[in-house]
């Protein structure tokens, strides 16, 4: 019992002091998080720009704002341990961690965190490549993602690489090997020959051998042993999806489960023929870079097989595909042993042919005895048929345009049809197109001139990049499902919540947002061009209206611009060097967001992979902090206070806390602070709170009133909880506002009504929210759930984000200008009015929607058109 | 334009990386450019050679750039100078000034930037041939 006792007088003591914390300075840290967040933001804004390619930039630069951006990281996450002492100290050691990581990186040195010696497809994501290579992580990207069928594999990590190369001390040998080769000491033959001797000597460590084992066994549950086949090839890291890597390394093909650890080896000496060290060096691979990932995919057994071109290489503008395809297995026609059929198909739908070329075709290779493909030979009347059906020609020009918008490049796919005629994507990778091609874009401007403008010049260009496809106007987060493939986004404001489709929409247009934003972070991460803050996207913009969006020069046009995507494709990325993929892993650990939605589970300093994630989850905490901030002693370091008086009369008592009073009255009442003093309306110049005043003092909010009573005795009884007792302290934090020039804090119980609305505003758009939360009432369930309902409908219709739970309704909304969110904070003050004895009259569901009515017309009637929403 | 009467340029700067971008978008504009990533090797070819434009940066590894450049002032006062640096360095970059050099710029910087100043530091030597001339 005295340790009861004891408990409860600590909570106690604890609470009180939680309690005594000055608001004022909890208001300043919560300031200070904003401008931190914003700082923030922009410096990952900026880091990420360098990404674009209008920049020169240099490893110096990358440590340079890496560690800019975790300084700011490190202190955003102090403000908020201040601002909720002992609640996020989790926080430190996610922080350190991801920091230690970027801090690696940044030095040139390769983290891999995943302590996974073999990683199955099927399990892969977007943030694997380092892990897995790019050949398996394109692979796995593309059926995972795109849901395209590709061969069941798995992938021996660069994790495995390196527990190889340690266990053998393999690393100082072939550095040695590759200095003299680099300083011209040894011929790159001799060079490639000792370490290949090297690494093909060396045992596979016991640990690798037995998870290689187990893959090759699930890989291949519940198949016949015959056809337990596998392709074993190279994934390189330093690939990056973009450098082709063609034909430089090992591939091995219909090799048995019991090979697969030999293969391994065989496909890692592979890595350092001469030809291969060549390449790099061409290329200026840094040795150290080399972390060899390898891929161990089931054999397709391939009736037909071929490599096709998304983009013709030699003339782009031609606007054609160009397959070609062989019997059997692709390998011949890979390396140009044999002639293939050849087909040259319009890029557009729907894909028509637009020459056939179809060779004899005498041999198709096949697998032989285990371990080894060859030649055989093709029945008579097979070989001068064409080995291609029109319809899978048709599918394979679908699929190569699929892969093409998705990767953001021409693709050279090389793919196969089994017996069944089903189509595997066995490899994509980044085609090179002829620049000198290129260069014959030029007419450009004059070909653009045959398309309509319907928007130009407005907005700002989150991510760059031309996005042709037909208009999707998304009015409702619900709605998110239903975004067709390929379509241009059109949506009022910015939402992180697009991250869920913006993998497979061509652009995003927003009237809305800002560069800065999360939503635009999504875009750069995905390369999806995206204009935001156009002011008028949803309206100038048709549903199904088939469009290009220019981002960079802001331009939307009618229909398919063809010459400008074209340009886009065939204009070289500068995206191939050491420093342009060592800042992309920097920013890998920076500024993927993937903490998107505050009321899923991982939201929590855990759930936090990046320091994009870490600076969202604090804003998020902040408001909520600020929010729930306990108000009982604010009074007493305010700057005044003092009972509001307005008609009608809602028994507030206002706390300021810098810059809420005209000067004046602020003046006037520290004059005299003991006394109570009235304040007039129009001595408040806090303009959230002026807003809300606003709105609940609109003659049509009250007057409109189904409940037939008399006015003043309504509201007598409307606030007679507060009536006996006059404004003490005690009813603080029941009708209260603390308010400062830019913020407002509105705690009101109303008859049986509880409601919040919190406030704040700035010049920068990023800052500004409104957040209303709603919940109580006299009545049956059914009638105070109709009250929601009418609230959710009303405040969807002015831009808020709900959610509503029972009778609890909260809504958000955030980033517009401050004029705007001001204009809904109006509204949500003719909502308090409106609403205070709502559910007692909702008797029957028809009446939410009259409801929703009227109110609009009030609305309509008092909003001043700026502020409005444009109609078209 | 016959190949003499190109402007030509040095440039110097220890992260590859800089000159990969830089020589090609020079060449294209119709410079003639030499690419150094160390001293040493810079510093015997300017010995050689007088360039009408040297761009460098100021902190390398184990290369001082101020060192560098003083001797191109040197052997050739009529180069221009053009200082390419981290924002951390930019403190020592305004100190060049004083010994000469054309103008500065801090990494990353833009294309543009670049070939604005390189535009400037083009006309200044051509002015100064010209009125060595008269």
């Amino acid at each position: 019992m005295g340790k009861l006792t004891e408990r409860l007088s600590q909570l106690l003591e604890g609470r009180r002091k939680g309690d005594k914390r000055p608001f004022t300075d909890l208001f300043s840290r919560f300031r200070r998080i904003l401008e931190l967040n914003n700082s923030i933001l922009s410096a990952i804004a900026s880091m990420s720009g360098k990404l674009g390619g209008d920049y020169i930039f240099d490893r110096q630069y990358i440590r340079s704002a890496s560690a800019e951006i975790m300084d700011l990281v490190g202190k955003l996450i102090f403000n908020l341990q201040a601002l909720a002492p002992g609640k996020y100290a989790e926080l430190n050691d996610v922080y350190r961690s991801i920091c230690s990581d970027i801090e690696a990186e940044a030095s040139g040195k390769l983290v891999i965190h995943e302590d996974r010696l073999v990683l199955p497809y099927a399990d892969a994501g977007p943030g694997d490549q380092e892990a897995i290579g790019a050949k398996s992580a394109r692979l796995a990207e593309i059926g995972n993602t795109l849901g395209l069928a590709t061969p069941p594999g798995f992938a021996a990590t660069t994790r495995a690489y390196r527990l190889f190369m340690e266990r053998n001390r393999l690393d100082g040998f072939i550095a040695e090997l590759e200095r003299r080769w680099l300083a011209g000491e040894l011929p790159v033959e001799s060079a490639s020959e000792e370490i290949q001797a090297l690494i093909l000597e060396s045992e596979v460590p016991a640990r690798l051998r037995k998870a290689l084992a187990k893959a090759v066994g699930d890989l291949f549950t519940g198949q016949e042993e015959s056809s337990r086949r596998l392709a074993v090839r190279s994934s390189a890291l330093g690939e990056d999806g973009r450098r082709s890597f063609a034909g430089q390394y090992v591939t091995l093909l219909n090799q048995t489960p019991e090979n697969a650890a030999k293969a391994y080896v065989q496909v890692l000496a592979g890595t350092y023929s001469a030809r291969a060290m060549e390449y790099r060096r061409s290329m200026g691979f840094a040795g150290r870079e080399i972390a060899m990932a390898v891929a161990f995919q089931a054999m397709i057994p391939a009736r037909a097989s071929g490599v096709a071109y998304s983009l013709s290489p030699q003339s782009p503008e031609s606007g054609e595909i160009i397959i070609s395809s062989i019997w059997g297995l692709g390998g011949p026609l890979v390396s140009g042993e044999v002639e293939a059929d050849r087909f040259t198909v319009s890029r557009q739908p729907p894909y028509n042919q637009t020459s056939v070329n179809i060779v004899r075709k005498t041999r198709r290779w096949a697998p032989l005895e285990p371990g080894s493909v060859g030649p055989e030979p093709v029945q008579e009347e097979l070989q001068t048929l064409a080995s291609l059906s029109a319809d899978e020609v048709r599918l394979m020009a679908e699929t190569a345009m699929r892969l093409e918008r998705y990767f953001k490049r021409p693709q050279d796919i090389e793919y196969a049809f089994d017996r069944e005629g089903r189509l595997y994507i066995l490899q994509a990778r980044p085609l090179q197109v002829d620049p000198a091609a290129a260069d014959q874009a030029e007419g450009l401007c004059e070909s653009l001139q045959h398309y309509p403008v319907i928007m130009s010049g407005v907005g700002e260009a989150a991510q760059k990049g031309i996005a042709t496809g037909p208009v999707f106007i998304i009015r409702d987060k619900s709605e998110l499902p239903t975004v067709p493939k390929g379509a241009v986004l059109v949506a009022r404001r910015s939402s992180p919540s697009f991250g869920a489709v913006i993998h497979r929409i061509a652009g995003v247009v927003t009237d809305v947002g800002s560069t800065t934003g999360h939503m635009a972070t999504l875009a750069r991460e995905f390369r999806v061009p995206a204009l935001v803050n156009t002011g008028e996207a949803t309206w100038k913009l048709r549903n199904g209206q088939m469009v290009t969006l220019d981002a960079e020069q802001k331009t939307v046009y009618l229909g398919q611009a063809k010459e400008l995507c074209l340009h886009e494709l065939v204009v070289d990325p500068i995206e191939e060097s050491y420093e342009y993929r060592m800042l992309r892993r920097v920013l890998n650990r920076i500024e993927p967001l993937t903490l998107i939605n505050p009321s899923e589970r991982n939201f929590t300093p855990a759930g936090c992979k990046t320091l994009h994630d870490i600076t969202r989850f604090i804003h998020e905490k902040a408001v909520e902090q600020l929010i729930n901030a306990n108000h009982a002693n604010t009074r007493e370091q305010a700057v005044a206070s003092g009972r509001l008086n307005i008609s009608p009369p809602l028994d507030i008592v206002v706390i300021d806390i810098g810059g809420g009073l005209s000067e004046q009255a602020a003046w006037r009442m520290s004059l005299s602070p003991r006394r109570r003093m009235d304040i007039e309306p129009e001595q408040v110049v806090s303009r959230p709170m002026r807003a809300f005043i606003e709105g609940v003092r609109l003659p049509g909010v009250w007057s409109n009133t189904p409940v037939d009573v008399d006015f003043s005795s309504f509201m007598s009884s409307l606030t007679r909880t507060f009536a006996a007792h006059g404004p003490g302290s005690e009813e603080l934090g029941k009708n209260l506002a603390v308010i400062s020039e830019c913020y407002a804090h509105i705690n009101l119980h109303l008859g049986y009504h509880f409601s919040i609305i919190n406030c704040y505003i700035s010049e920068n758009k990023a800052d500004n929210y409104a957040y209303f939360r709603f919940a109580g009432g006299v009545t049956g369930a059914a009638r105070r759930s109709r009250r929601a309902q009418f609230l959710v409908e009303v405040l969807k219709q002015h831009d808020f984000f709900c959610t509503s739970q029972g009778d609890l309704v909260v809504g958000r909304i955030k980033k517009f200008n401050a004029e705007l969110i001001l204009d809904r904070v109006r509204v949500l003050g003719m909502l308090v009015g409106y609403t205070r004895q709502l559910d007692v009259s909702m008797v029957s569901d028809a009446q939410i929607k009259e409801h929703v009515d009227e109110f609009g017309r009030i609305a309509q009637a008092a909003s001043s058109p700026k502020n409005g929403r444009p109609t078209p | 334009m016959n190949e003499q009467h190109k402007t030509t340029i040095l440039l110097l700067d220890d992260e590859p990386i800089v000159s990969k971008r830089l020589q090609p978008a020079l060449e294209k504009k119709g410079y003639a450019v030499e690419s150094f990533y160390q001293s040493s090797a810079a510093l015997e070819r300017i010995r050689e050679k007088d360039f009408d434009i040297v761009i460098t940066d100021l902190k390398m590894e184990g290369v001082d750039g101020m060192q560098f450049l003083t001797e191109v002032k040197e052997r050739s006062p009529r180069t221009e100078v053009i200082v390419i640096t981290g924002f951390a360095t930019m403190e020592t970059a305004k100190e060049s000034l004083r010994k000469g050099v054309f103008d500065f710029l801090a990494k990353p910087f833009k294309l543009g930037e670049i070939q604005e100043i390189i535009r400037r530091a083009e006309a200044s030597v051509r002015q100064s041939d010209g009125l060595g001339e008269n």
